[in-house]
């Protein structure tokens, strides 16, 4: 039960709607009760704002200080008794104070501490740890009798024992063919080959007319042939490039040779031509 | 040494209250001597250093603030008097 808490919202909603007014609150919440039970911290707080405030008034100390630290810090009973004055008057009821000391007498007997602690997060224990029942035994399941196979035995050979099991005869009741190798092994590149490795048709990529002005090319150039393209150099002393190239017999190396015979005399005897 | 300061207007309460801050009367006047301050100035609505004074006394501040604060305020006012800089 959070009683002050209850006290805080209750009194500070009395009060913004205007049931009740910071002098009513300062009726029961004397200056001898905020010198008794406010902190000294909320004390410095509330000389600083007195002493900078033209005016002082119960709306400077209540405003100044809080409802909900007044709630917090002071009687419960003080409180109670500010809230029931609010509310009896706005009922036009009259009001009777209930003694301090005997309410916060009755408070303490009627929950203790506990007023003064926040609610614990869970009120509900955990729940109790039950030991665990054995889990009942499975039954084994109905259906064709599928041998388990054992580390040794590859793919192939069960499939073999399952078939011959079946009597060689398909549930439908046709006959099957051998089993082969249904699964494709590594590196077989068989996929390349496979069947849905088809083209997908594709757009026709538009095809540029042949120019009508130029002539067809060959893919070799013959010795005669006159393009546009040919450039025009001079022919006149044609032979003057073999006779700047003649080599004689003597300066051609016989390759057929091995290796050491060429790398023995080929140096010295035949000069190198840079 | 503080009253005979206020009676020859050595330094004034304003002058007080700047040392004395609510701070200080806060954390070293007992709770029944705020209440009387807090009172008073309920009554006549307003609190101002005078009124405080009235309340607090010279004695009582004696009494209940630490010396050092009373010092400052006294050397402080001494200062602005040109009597010395000692502290």
């Amino acid at each position: 039960m959070n009683l002050k808490g209850f006290l805080d919202t209750a009194l500070s909603h009395a009060l913004d709607v205007g049931m009740g007014s910071s002098d009513d609150v300062l009726r029961h919440v004397t200056p001898e009760l905020l010198a008794t039970h406010l902190p000294r911290p909320l004390w410095a707080r509330l000389l600083t704002a007195c002493m900078g405030a033209p005016r002082v008034d119960a709306q400077l100390v209540v405003e100044t200080v809080g409802v909900a630290n007044l709630c917090e810090h002071m009687p419960i009973a003080v409180m109670w008794n500010c809230l029931s004055e609010i509310a009896l008057r706005s009922l036009g009821r009259e009001f009777v104070p209930l003694p301090v000391d005997s309410m916060s007498a009755m408070i303490s007997v009627g929950s203790g501490p506990v007023l003064s602690r926040p609610a614990p997060l869970s009120l509900t224990p955990p729940p109790e740890e039950r030991p665990r029942e054995p889990a009942p035994e499975r039954k084994p399941a109905v259906g064709p009798a599928i041998p388990s196979p054992s580390a040794s035995d590859s793919l192939a050979d069960v499939v073999a024992a399952l078939e011959a099991d079946a009597g060689g005869a398909s549930p439908s009741g046709r006959a099957r063919s051998a089993t082969q190798q249904r699964f494709r092994q590594t590196n077989t590149g068989i996929g390349r080959l496979a069947a849905n490795n088809a083209r997908r048709p594709q757009a026709v990529a538009p095809v540029e007319p042949p120019m009508a002005t130029a002539p067809a090319r060959t893919a070799r150039r013959g010795s005669t042939e006159v393009t546009d393209y040919d450039l025009e150099t001079d022919v006149a002393k044609a032979d003057d490039w073999k006779n700047a190239l003649a080599v004689e017999d003597e300066q051609l190396v016989d390759w057929s040779g091995t290796n050491e015979e060429t790398q023995a005399g080929g140096a010295d005897d035949f000069p190198r031509k840079r | 040494m503080v009253e005979s300061g206020l009676e020859h207007q050595v330094f004034g309460p304003t002058d007080v209250l700047a040392h004395a801050t609510p701070e200080v009367l806060a954390t070293h006047l007992p709770p029944e001597l705020l209440g009387k301050v807090l009172a008073a100035s309920l009554a006549s609505g307003s609190m101002t250093p005078d009124r405080v004074l009235e309340t607090v006394t010279p004695e009582l501040l004696a009494k209940h603030l630490p010396h050092e604060v009373l010092w400052a305020c006294i050397a402080a006012a001494a200062e602005r008097a040109g009597v010395g800089a000692d502290k």
